[in-house]
């Protein structure tokens, strides 16, 4: 404690006093409903009442065939979608902060842009795009590769490649722009050094760059992470789940669970907490994995 | 030396035509939903891509269903002064975190990180109870603050700040300023780009702010954009030609938003390398 | 404007900026962020305050009466119009009616989350499909009108009355049905050597046959689904029989329900026969027929409007009564699919108004239902109203046929089917059943007994 001293005798209560507001919102509306909604993973609504049942909602979990299906979906999205999103986002961010780029602000711009449309227009673009008469099968049919139109939605492989494909094209650029800022507050001499040092492009980004980027990396690989568990609206909207819930997501099917079907906000809660204890596992996974290799 | 110059042309070649790929496949919805807007329905289902003349037809449709420049209106503002209280209470919250480390504010720190996990639909109706209560349903205040206190952009400032050198706030200190005067004149400006990113983060978050917003607007008069186009979107006749005019000038306020950032952007990097 | 709008958030920015820079030693959220939201809120109330004036009539306070519902073009202009029809038979009442338009799904998750939530924030009328009607009176009982005696129902469908009941109550008022015709390309057929007698009083059967020529001969497909949701089909081949997921005593019957399983073997036969066109989306479907890829469909009047869209087939269409199934007798050729109602929440501060208004327009108000069948083409369930002129109207898309009348005929011929409420669970599993059988992985029988078992564990019995 004593080290600290040269910032001043109230360098704690100054640190509390920036966290402050943040902490109050936070314990307001985050907590207080994320205690109260735990507690409802233990009840039941029956006859508009609800009814403590214990661990009813948790046991019934391991049950469900299409809970277990919508959580191998999940974890299909993540083992797959996670990484190539990633890597194509540090790829397309060091290629936008190359010093030979011309246009920058056009390339940036543009691949950043599709972070910002609605989902209700990406969900309809994708879903005609990969339609019967969509642009796709005319690409496809145009270049001999099909012969006739393939009905990507209605195959359970192709549509999850297809929900992959939607949310790669969404959430890519988006993740560039966090690896983008983090090059630009790593200091221009470090690249110079390297660069006199005589490392090429290859090594100067796995040996100055990426080292660097580490905690971007892990922040948006845990924001990915956590984006696909709480993946909803592409499913949603895109395929509905279907064909026979290939497609369907824990989210998806927590928000069935509450408001599709008949509500059941107890059981929907449970898978809830379910979720969030898989994302902590994960997420200790991943600081693990992170801190061995630095 | 003749040989390396040639390789590194080839080089640069390659890496825009890579990038120009990745801007085409980027671009073209964009340019879809602008051709879009500008044809009728049964063209759009029809898989039409040229730009047609079925603009102002859509614009009438429009503004028939819904008055388009209060729900602009409603979504700007609430969006504006979302992203502006969260970015500033987030980032002053990360420099508290990471520059006045103690043991109680790891344990909230990791509490923040925690409920990151917490599905946003198990926070609902605990959520719902507390606006009613509170007698601020149907409220603009209401959709904002739930949200503003984002765990995920305090995570974001607190490892941007890490790269902050912390001898230059000693040394202010030694000039005799104050704790919060350093944060918000010397800290805050060489931290563009980081702002801006977090502004990008919060602006976007807010624009598509779907089910919460959903959840607390009781009336027409206080929907945003999303609720919109989400009620053009399921008519059992859905007109995609005024669905797609409603998404274009959902759109469009992002993009210009975005555009202004990418200054920052830009002025960030210039700014580092001087 | 770009470095305008730069210009006034980095203004914006420094004015916030300094202020709390100035709180240096209390630095508490509250009072920064109080009045920023404050202002912009009582802005609003003032807009608020000038649309009710508008509204208002004479002396006494206005009331408000909040209605929810879905579709701009549909519902919600139907209760729109009957806003305006009420204000100018009853200026007295003295009410506005606050029609907000949702998505269907949001109508459902507001609905859920308020009732869950302890009731406020809930609108004082509401649409409901009558497919979740059980759905809502069981989960929450209590929360909705007991309108009986509010109304004479027997002026009413009795489907459409038995879809809104329960245990003797009834709890709306029944508003547009689903009855369910074949729409097809008459052009198509004809090529294909057949005429309009031809497609009269078919069974699915004859049908197909139909179909088989159709897409020999023109290259067109014969009938449209959509692929990740085939259920308008098999719910309404099963209404068909007088047969539904649930038996009368709301227990699941899907393993032993033989229209369900001629049904999906009806849907399978045109699979094979190659003339079934699967569209991915409703997005696809509406490009089908508007394109001209596709002959024919079964859907509610609701669905008309979307293959009006396609000016250039106009005379093209014809509607005629679903085909049967021949192989069940109590198969006949009229069924129905969807259709709401309009419910009124219990608790509602102008729960009296409301029923009045409903009382005042919705029922012995022939003209305004003429009107909506006319404009929206709603098709309400006052009986009284199908004997005004509007149903011996011809309809030119149509070729001249009298549309609304072939409705009003198909209608009182429709069985009524217990619901059951949790449609929504048995559609999914049935979707699910069936892209199974389609995909080969198991058989009708097999199918049929997945989807039970799923339904079954999914309503935890």
């Amino acid at each position: 404690m004593k080290h600290k001293k040269k910032a001043g005798p109230n360098y704690n209560r100054y640190g509390w006093a920036f966290i402050a507001a943040a902490f109050l919102l936070y314990l307001i509306f985050t907590i207080y409903p994320a205690v109260e909604s735990l507690a409802l993973a233990f009840q039941s609504l029956e006859g508009g009442k609800y009814v403590f049942v214990g661990l009813k909602n948790f046991k019934r979990m391991f049950g469900d065939a299409i809970f277990l299906q919508s959580l191998k979906n999940t974890f299909l999205y993540m083992i797959i979608q996670v990484p190539v999103m990633l890597m194509l986002a540090l790829l397309l961010a060091v290629m936008l902060n190359s010093r030979f780029l011309k246009w920058k602000g056009m390339f940036r711009t543009s691949i950043f842009l599709p972070c910002v449309t609605s989902l209700v227009a990406y969900s309809i673009l994708f879903k005609m795009m990969f339609s019967l008469d969509g642009i796709v099968n005319q690409f496809l049919m145009h270049l001999g590769i099909l012969e006739q139109p393939y009905q990507f939605l209605q195959n359970s492989v192709w549509a999850r490649a297809v929900i992959i494909i939607a949310m790669l094209w969404r959430w890519t650029g988006y993740n560039v722009i966090f690896y983008l800022s983090a090059l630009q507050n790593i200091p221009k001499e470090t690249f110079e050094a390297a660069r006199v040092d005589g490392a090429n492009a290859a090594q100067t980004l796995f040996r100055v760059t990426i080292p660097q980027l580490k905690p971007i990396v892990l922040l948006t690989a845990i924001m990915s992470t956590n984006g696909t568990l709480q993946l909803f609206d592409e499913t949603m909207n895109i395929t509905q789940g279907g064909p026979a819930n290939s497609t369907l997501t824990v989210s998806h099917y927590i928000y069935n669970q509450s408001f599709v079907y008949a509500p059941n906000f107890g059981y929907a809660s449970a898978i809830s907490y379910m979720v969030v204890f898989l994302m902590i596992i994960l997420a200790i996974i991943q600081f693990s994995v992170a801190g061995k290799e630095g | 030396m003749s040989k390396e110059r040639k390789l590194k042309t080839i080089k640069n070649l390659l890496l825009h035509i890579f990038l120009l790929i990745a801007v085409l496949i980027s671009v073209f919805p964009f340019y879809w939903m602008l051709s879009g807007s500008t044809n009728s329905s049964v063209d759009i289902t029809g898989g039409v891509m040229r730009f047609g003349r079925n603009l102002k037809e859509n614009w009438s449709q429009l503004q028939g269903t819904a008055n388009v420049f209060l729900v602009c209106w409603n979504t700007i503002k609430t969006t504006l002064l979302y992203t502006f209280l969260s970015i500033l209470i987030c980032a002053m919250a990360g420099y508290g975190f990471e520059k006045y480390r103690s043991k109680g504010k790891n344990i909230v720190y990791a509490m923040f990180l925690l409920s990151m996990m917490i599905p946003f639909s198990a926070q609902m109706i605990p959520l719902f109870k507390m606006a009613s209560r509170a007698n601020m349903l149907d409220s603009h205040a209401a959709i904002i603050l739930p949200t503003i206190a984002m765990p995920f952009l305090v995570f974001f400032f607190r490892q941007s700040f890490q790269s902050y050198p912390t001898e230059l706030i000693e040394a202010a200190r030694v000039d005799g300023a104050g704790e919060f005067r350093i944060f918000f004149h010397l800290v805050m400006l060489p931290m563009k780009s980081t702002f801006a990113a977090a502004a990008i983060y919060a602006f976007m978050k807010q624009w598509n702010n779907y089910l919460w917003p959903l959840i607390v607007i009781q009336s027409n008069e206080k929907k945003t954009f999303t609720l919109l186009l989400s009620s053009l979107a399921s008519a059992y006749y859905v007109d995609y030609g005024q669905l797609m005019l409603a998404i274009v000038l959902a759109t469009l306020p992002i993009i210009i938003v975005f555009l202004t950032m990418q200054k920052q952007f830009v002025e960030g990097i210039v700014g580092s390398s001087k | 404007m770009k470095r305008k709008l730069t210009a006034a958030i980095t203004t914006a920015a420094l004015a916030l900026t300094l202020l709390s820079g100035c709180g240096n030693t209390s630095n508490t959220p509250q009072p920064s962020n109080e009045p920023a939201v404050q202002e912009p809120a009582s802005g609003e109330t003032s807009v608020k305050d000038t649309a009710d004036s508008t509204a208002q009539t004479g002396n006494g306070e206005t009331k408000t009466v909040t209605v929810w519902a879905w579709d701009d073009n549909f519902n919600v202009a139907v209760m729109k119009e009957a806003a305006r029809v009420y204000s100018e038979t009853s200026p007295e009442a003295n009410i506005n009616v606050d029609v907000v338009s949702l998505s269907k799904e949001d109508v459902y998750v507001k609905l859920q989350t308020a009732l869950a939530g302890g009731g406020s924030g809930l609108p004082d009328i509401v649409l409901l499909e009558d497919y979740v009607s059980g759905k809502y009176l069981n989960t929450f009982p209590g929360a909705f009108a007991d309108l009986t005696d509010k109304f004479d129902y027997s002026q009413f469908l009795s489907f459409k009355v038995d879809a809104v009941s329960q245990n003797g109550k009834t709890y709306a008022l029944p508003f547009d049905t689903g009855a369910t015709a074949l729409y097809y390309r008459l052009d198509l057929i004809e090529q294909a050597g057949y005429t309009e007698e031809d497609m009269q009083d078919l069974t699915w059967d004859e049908f197909i046959a139909i179909g088989k020529d159709v897409t020999e001969k023109t290259g067109v497909q014969m009938i449209v689904e959509i692929a990740n949701n085939k259920t308008t089909l098999v719910r309404a081949m099963m209404q068909s029989c007088g047969l539904w997921y649930f038996d009368k005593d709301g227990n699941i019957s899907i393993q032993n329900n033989e229209a369900l399983a001629a049904s999906f073997d009806i849907i399978m036969k045109m699979k094979e026969a190659g003339i079934l066109f699967e569209a991915e989306s409703t997005e696809g479907r509406a490009g089908a027929l508007n394109n001209g890829t596709v002959a024919s469909v079964v859907n509610a009047p609701w669905f008309i409007s979307s293959i009006r869209q396609a000016e250039d087939q106009k005379g093209l269409w014809r509607a005629a009564r679903i085909p049967r199934i021949s192989t069940l007798d109590a198969s006949i050729n009229a069924s129905n699919v969807g259709g709401s109602s309009w419910y009124v929440l219990e608790n509602s501060a102008v729960k009296d108004e409301a029923i009045a208004f409903l009382q005042g327009v919705w029922e012995g108000n022939t003209d305004f239902y003429d009107t909506i069948m006319r404009n929206q083409g709603a098709m309400g369930s006052y009986i009284p109203a199908y004997d005004t002129g509007v149903y011996d109207e011809e309809d030119e898309f149509f070729g001249g046929q009298k549309l609304n009348g072939l409705f009003a005929e198909v209608l009182p011929d429709v069985i009524p089917v217990n619901y059951g409420g949790y449609v929504a669970e048995a559609n999914d599993a049935i979707t699910t059943a069936l892209a199974n059988l389609f995909e080969g992985k198991t058989d009708i029988n097999g199918a049929l007994e997945q989807a039970e078992s799923q339904l079954a564990n999914q309503l935890g019995r």
